[in-house]
């Protein structure tokens, strides 16, 4: 079966400093794959890479094949227009750690943006997919709300369902509880374990430990902007090979 | 010699006549002056370094100019390059200029003040840079700017008192005349004030109500 996400040997450098030094990934229909590793590992500029809201400087991502964010003309490689970024970026959902929801619009109309103006459904029917969606991560009760109303939990479910709504071939999700209050972090945590027993796709940066084991069928360790181990969770987390990956998830159970 | 009454009777109808041209003109810079604000806003925050130039120039100029200046440059000047608009035309795409710069540069920081986070949340659904302006940013900066914009169009009204000076009859200059002729100086001004301040109070009270309706929640 081929891959809906591959990674070549992706570069990406700010000024003389090289964030991600020849990243290869590989993501299949159903997976979960969970990035971990310490701050500045370039976990976060990956995932930014590959919804295309970095521009990178070598290497390759192909999302279903199709080459993303640049095409090569004559041997030079070229940034694509903005429209046609835009189509690429509509077949990827990102949930952003400070949630980003649009505070000017409902949580309805924030889940409904996309659905009419990227997808261009009719209001209706795209009123009748937002509500769905934010009915599937338990906010049908808060469609009408404002961001600045509902909690910080309330708010990461409804850029959730922002996402979703949209049919993403795959859903990336950037430290998605780390500015949340403790007391908010499961809730969210459920959301994603429930879209993972659904079968989404979704490539996860993560800080919780106990929850990249239970949830991903696939763990990937960073370390200075390269993939030093990856594999199963169960062996990333129990039988770690190298000595950086051991000596973080010490740091991380302290 | 007539009572102020009697004079006031006299000329309503040359004052309404005046107070009609100050919100005529007023009304009229404005509603440019939110055009083309939104322009100058645009240009300046999006535009690049090619397009942000003149429109730094244009907006520095004229918010280093006084604005009886302004409007004695839009009066005279056009005369050079072989058009001669009229007091009207002249007096009332100056204020809008006026109008526009002030706007421009408070749209500038607005803009600036909307964290990039909602940028990459826009772009993140697949909208595009068009799409993000129109339902993402302007709505957040027009929101922000309401107060100020209210302001400006107070101020406005207030400098359109200076269109007197290039013979606009707009309520000052009536109220001048009629002065001239009727020698109820402290009268006439006393009116005159209280219908600006009139003018400007039915401005202030609707921009609150918009405020409270469109409230950045």
């Amino acid at each position: 079966m081929k891959p809906i996400l591959t990674i070549r040997d992706l570069v990406k450098t700010f000024g003389s400093h090289t964030v991600l030094q020849g990243i290869n990934l590989d993501v299949h229909a159903g997976d979960v794959v969970s990035l971990i590793g310490a701050s500045g590992s370039g976990k976060t500029t990956l995932l930014r890479c590959v919804d295309l809201l970095e521009q990178f400087d070598a290497g390759e991502i192909r999302l279903d094949g199709e080459p993303m964010g640049y095409r090569v003309e004559a041997g030079r490689r070229m940034r694509l227009k903005g429209r046609e970024l835009a189509r690429q970026r509509s077949r990827m959902g990102m949930v952003f750690q400070s949630f980003n929801l649009f505070p000017h619009l409902t949580a309805l109309r924030n889940v409904m943006l996309g659905l009419t103006k990227v997808r261009r459904l009719p209001v209706a029917e795209a009123r009748s997919i937002a509500e769905h969606w934010l009915d599937r991560v338990g906010l049908a009760g808060r469609r009408d709300y404002y961001p600045s109303a509902i909690s910080g939990g309330q708010q990461q479910r409804v850029a959730i369902a922002r996402a979703l709504a949209m049919e993403p071939r795959l859903l990336l999700l950037d430290e998605v509880t780390s500015a949340l209050d403790p007391e908010l972090v499961q809730e969210v945590l459920v959301t994603i374990r429930s879209l993972a027993e659904t079968g989404t796709t979704m490539l996860i940066v993560t800080h919780e430990m106990r929850f990249a084991r239970q949830v991903s069928t696939r763990t990937v360790f960073m370390d200075h902007g390269a993939i030093v181990e990856e594999g199963e969770p169960a062996v990333i987390f129990g039988q770690p090979e190298s000595r950086r990956l051991r000596e973080f998830l010490s740091s991380m159970s302290q | 010699m007539q009572s102020f009454l009697d004079v006031l009777a006299s000329s309503s109808g040359a004052l309404l006549n005046g107070l009609m041209i100050t919100i005529a003109v007023s009304a009229i810079a404005v509603a440019t002056g939110i055009a083309l604000g939104a322009v100058f806003g645009l240009a300046l925050t999006y535009g690049g370094a090619v397009v942000s130039f003149p429109a730094r120039m244009v907006v520095d100029i004229v918010r280093g100019t006084p604005v009886l200046v302004l409007i004695l440059a839009c009066f005279y000047m056009p005369a050079g390059i072989g058009l001669s608009p009229g007091p009207l035309t002249a007096g009332a795409f100056a204020l809008a200029v006026f109008c526009a710069a002030h706007i421009g540069e408070t749209l500038r920081g607005a803009f600036l003040a909307i964290p990039s986070a909602q940028t990459d949340a826009a772009s993140a659904l697949g909208l595009t840079f068009g799409q993000t302006l129109g339902y993402v940013l302007v709505p957040q900066a027009v929101r922000q700017i309401a107060p100020n914009l209210v302001n400006t169009a107070v101020e406005i009204v207030k400098a359109s008192s200076l269109l007197s000076a290039i013979g606009v009859g707009e309520l000052l200059l009536t109220t001048q005349e009629i002065i001239g002729r009727s020698f109820k100086t402290m009268e006439f001004y006393a009116l005159a004030g209280g219908l600006y301040l009139a003018i400007n109070l039915v401005i202030a009270t609707g921009g609150a109500w918009l405020e409270r309706r469109y409230r950045l929640r």
